[in-house]
């Protein structure tokens, strides 16, 4: 090759290597319309906004990401619309970024309409209303500008709900339904449809696990036989599967506990705090005075209390054997290694009845816990307040059973005081015959 | 069986026999009594699971269940035995209150001091009335009352979620339980009682070989 030739093709690769950053920017900026282009021009570079809480906001838009995002299509003013032209940039205030993202909330509700809806009755919405910051905002699952399309929302890694789920996350991972997402869906060599956190909880209707019933039907709509196979061994299984939360067995290595929730027959529906009862801490504490766990007395006058402040209601406690924390909840195991020993929970010293707890839901549908005494299990004064729980054996009457032991000796008593009697008078009638 | 149930003096006795138990009361009687046993031991197990272990818990709730639907249909068989029998009479009221406690306390008075005095006793049975008041009273209350409320307590247990509405109605599960329990004990003491009074013939295998015979054996 001739030495013109060589600079010749030299100059051309250095040329091309140059240009290399402008072709790839221009590949990103084809997928982006010309109007976004013009407000990219600017918002791709360090912008930042101060807001009234002093945190400098940055108004960078990642070209990159808007230009793969579903939401180039409807472009920045699609979202944006107040932005007009001789109004911006805007000098309008933002208190924060969370009230910016609060505001686009709306936003968001103008397009997705019946996702907004769903949103709006779920927990998330539910803990925005009540003040609570750390709830998700649309934003904060969906990004604000590198919104993807739903089936980026079913990864095996969780996304996004493990940014703030993370323990959750980590134990789902490794139980049996997280290695079958992670194994291609295979559970034992069968092909699965192993449910990731929407399969269980919904995408945008989240509820509180205990406004519903704790998501037994849940696990049942696709465990199918689920109701069948137990009724099949366990007696009152029908109750079982109402009184004793799924992980509660089938995650083995859990902490159990009592829970008694309070629970309003009339509504069919946990006594939520309200404007009458005070926080839940203040009004367990209230009658907790001594601060070492509710007793059966106290839990009898809380019952009681409840019933007064509350309208037209029938409070009682019904009782819920469960795992101790929600991360447990989600390390479910194989069946094969369920808890099947029916006396791992009927025995009076079984793990569960040691740890009691009273709760009532908060404002937003959680529910919030108050240690109680484990007496409260066993206790004569409990047959009213905890009317809706008894596990046979497990938290029986310690009352009932002196009266047990009265009958036995009692009843052998009679025979023995019956013969005496009669030695004594056959003693007495044969000596007077004397 | 008739004849067979009337008063008659059998070939060879000097002492006049009464055909005291019919063969439907006598099968009732010992399923019932082997029955109660059952139920008594099973319910034992479930309830004390930490301090004994006969079987297993889950062998003990079925063997309950089980045991106590047969228990239930025995009732019926009594119940439908009596009701359409001219012996009901031995569960008739006594309507003259004041008589029937008078001799409801010449018959304590004789178990507690004329037995041993070799006194008479009070009642004299036959197929139409075969209870002194004691027992009347006793087996009026176990017959009518307890049983009943156990088998009822004991059906809601066997199946909460079929039951729920009615549970709730009672007061919860912990009500229904703690009355299911009660009427155990009562049955605990009914069963040490029943089985020494069951002594207190002319010997003691004597009203035990009546409930086999059907026959009263002689007294005194």
């Amino acid at each position: 090759m001739k030495t013109g030739t060589k600079v010749g093709i030299l100059l051309v690769a250095i040329a091309l290597l140059g240009m290399a950053p402008a072709i790839g920017m221009a590949d990103h900026h084809e997928e982006v319309s010309n109007p976004d282009l013009k407000c990219l021009k600017c918002h791709s570079k360090n912008l930042k906004k101060k807001l009234e809480d002093g945190e400098k906001m940055s108004l960078r838009i990642e070209v990159e990401e808007f230009g793969s995002s579903v939401h180039k299509v409807i472009g920045c003013t699609g979202c944006h619309r107040d932005v007009a032209k001789g109004k911006h940039p805007s000098k309008q205030p933002i208190a924060s970024r969370r009230a910016y993202s609060l505001k686009h909330n709306q936003t968001c509700s103008q397009c997705h309409e019946a996702a907004h809806e769903s949103y709006i009755g779920s927990v998330h919405a539910s803990m925005v209303e009540h003040g609570d910051d750390s709830a998700p905002l649309c934003s904060d699952c969906h990004s604000a500008h590198a919104i993807q399309s739903r089936v980026a929302y079913e990864p095996a890694d969780g996304e996004p709900c493990s940014r703030c789920h993370t323990e959750i996350n980590e134990a789902f991972a490794q139980s049996i339904h997280g290695l079958a997402r992670s194994e291609g869906n295979l559970i034992r060599g069968d092909h699965v449809q192993a449910p990731s956190c929407t399969g269980c909880h919904n995408a945008h209707d989240i509820s509180a696990v205990t406004d519903t019933d704790y998501l037994v039907p849940t696990c049942i709509s696709c465990h199918e036989v689920a109701e069948l196979a137990h009724e099949q061994w366990l007696p009152n299984a029908g109750m079982h599967l109402k009184s004793v939360g799924c992980a509660a067995c089938h995650s083995p290595q859990a902490e159990l506990r009592v829970d008694l929730q309070l629970y309003d027959r009339l509504r069919q529906a946990p006594v939520r705090q309200n404007e009458n009862n005070g926080t839940v801490q203040e009004t367990l504490a209230a009658i907790d005075t001594n601060g070492d766990g509710l007793d059966p007395v106290e839990l009898w006058q809380l019952v009681r209390q409840i019933n007064d402040q509350e309208e037209a209601s029938d409070i009682t406690l019904l009782g819920r054997l469960e795992v101790t924390n929600s991360v447990d909840a989600h390390r479910l195991a194989a069946s094969t290694e369920a808890v099947r020993s029916c006396e791992s929970c009927h025995r009076s010293d079984a793990e569960p009845f040691q740890n009691v707890t009273v709760s009532m839901s908060r404002k937003d549908g959680r529910k919030e816990s108050f240690k109680a005494d484990r007496k409260v299990l066993a206790s004569a004064m409990s047959v009213d307040s905890v009317g809706g729980f008894y596990a046979p054996g497990g938290t029986r009457i310690k009352l009932l059973d002196g009266l047990l032991v009265l009958a036995i000796l009692g009843g052998l008593a009679v025979p023995v005081v019956h013969i005496t009697l009669g030695k004594v008078l056959r003693k007495k009638k044969e000596n007077g015959n004397g | 069986m008739t004849t067979s149930e009337s008063t008659q003096q059998p070939r060879g006795q000097e002492h006049e026999r009464v055909y005291l138990h019919p063969v439907p009361v006598r099968i009732w009687h010992w399923v019932n009594a082997l029955g109660f046993l059952l139920l008594i031991l099973t319910g034992f197990q479930i309830r004390y699971v930490d301090l004994f272990s006969l079987m297993s818990f889950e062998t003990a709730v079925h063997l309950h269940n089980w045991v106590g639907f047969a228990v239930i249909a025995n009732w019926f068989l009594w119940f439908f035995y009596y009701i359409s029998s001219d012996k009901i009479t031995n569960y008739h009221a006594d309507l003259n209150a004041s008589n029937f406690f008078k001799r409801y306390f010449d018959q304590a008075q004789y178990y507690s001091f004329g037995i041993f005095m070799g006194e008479k006793r009070p009642h004299n049975v036959n197929p139409h009335d075969k209870f002194n008041p004691m027992q009347k009273l006793t087996y009026q209350f176990v017959m009518f009352i307890t049983a009943p409320i156990t088998f009822f307590t004991g059906l809601m247990m066997w199946d909460v979620a079929r039951f729920q509405g009615l549970i709730n109605m009672v007061g919860g599960i912990r009500v229904v339980n703690t009355i299911h329990v009660l009427m155990f004990i009562l049955f605990v003491f009914f069963i040490f009682l029943h089985a020494y009074m069951g002594m207190l013939g002319l010997k003691p295998s004597s009203h035990y070989k009546e409930m086999f015979t059907g026959w009263e054996e002689p007294h005194e």
